[in-house]
């Protein structure tokens, strides 16, 4: 491992847990950046903070699995709502798979150096 | 100072910080990413039970380090780098005057040009030894065309005199060890550095 360099590796698996997590709270509806970001940081840690939710929608957007539209708000100017693509949701349902596959098998051998 | 202009202050100095944290990255996403955070601070602001000065740190500090956001963007757009050339340029430095010395120049603009080396680096590459390895194979050129042991002979004589000849060596066999030391130093000093140059690429 690269000394001073021994995090990226968290960051990079942070970057993608968070990607399907935004995915993962558009599953039931639109959302937008202040809100999603203010979801995400709460659940500790996920984002670094509230501001780096619009690089990540950018991205999420560039590669077609969100899409956004403009809408009036009830106060204030108008806001940009994202919503799940179909590409989204099959890489939320892909995401969603591994996931559970890697972390059962991460919990297991981490448990395993526990019992010895 | 009034308490709204002191805000106002905090949220143009933010919003300056990540303009100058985003440097680097296409004019429109530096843009787009500028709108949103503002809109995300005026809807923060909206929501502030105070929009006093305590209140819009406290919103700036969740809105987080503008360098972060910088480097999340910068996920999908690598900054443009200075150092695409680096690779080359140990090799260059080594054996690029071979190619009537062009090489090495290039190899030179490049080690000066990023900024993966120190300045300590960029002397050492352009200083040991000018022309890389072209330079050893010109001095030994030199050496060649000298001859080391120079035989000189003087005749001595006349009609009567059966003629002697006196032949003299000049030069020595330490002229010889010093110009093969000389050529063993025009090899090894630049590939020393080169190797050196390489490694502190592959470090960075």
């Amino acid at each position: 491992m690269v000394p001073g360099n021994e995090y990226a590796w968290v960051a990079q698996l942070r970057r993608g847990a968070a990607e399907h997590c935004v995915l993962a709270l558009l599953r039931h509806g639109e959302g937008y950046g202040f809100d999603l970001a203010r979801i995400l940081v709460n659940a500790d840690g996920l984002i670094a903070s509230e501001g780096t939710i619009y690089p990540l929608l950018a991205r999420l957007r560039r590669h077609g699995l969100v899409e956004t539209t403009w809408r009036e708000s009830g106060e204030g100017p108008p806001r940009r709502y994202y919503r799940l693509t179909g590409a989204g949701e099959e890489s939320l349902a892909l995401f969603a798979d591994h996931w559970k596959v890697f972390r059962d098998a991460v919990d297991q051998i981490l448990n395993e150096g526990d019992a010895t | 100072m009034s308490t709204a202009d002191r805000t106002d202050v905090l949220v143009d100095r933010y919003l300056s910080d990540l303009d100058a944290a985003l440097r680097g990255l296409p004019a429109a996403r530096r843009q787009q990413i500028i709108d949103e955070i503002t809109e995300h601070i005026s809807e923060g602001r909206s929501g502030l039970q105070h929009d006093d000065e305590v209140g819009l740190r406290e919103l700036l500090d969740r809105v987080g380090d503008p360098d972060d956001i910088a480097v999340e963007e910068a996920v999908d757009y690598p900054r443009p780098r200075t150092d695409a050339g680096d690779a080359w340029v140990p090799w260059l430095l080594l054996f690029g005057g071979f190619a009537f010395g062009v090489g090495w120049f290039v190899g030179v603009a490049l080690l000066w040009w990023s900024k993966t080396w120190s300045v300590r680096d960029k002397l050492l590459g352009t200083l040991i030894i000018p022309g890389g390895l072209a330079s050893l194979f010109i001095a030994m050129g030199g050496l060649v065309a000298i001859p080391a042991r120079a035989e000189t002979c003087t005749a001595s004589g006349g009609p009567l005199v059966p003629t002697t000849t006196h032949c003299t060596q000049s030069g020595s066999s330490l002229s010889a060890v010093v110009a093969i030391l000389v050529a063993i130093c025009l090899l090894l000093a630049p590939i020393l550095v080169a190797v050196h140059l390489e490694r502190v690429r592959r470090r960075a």
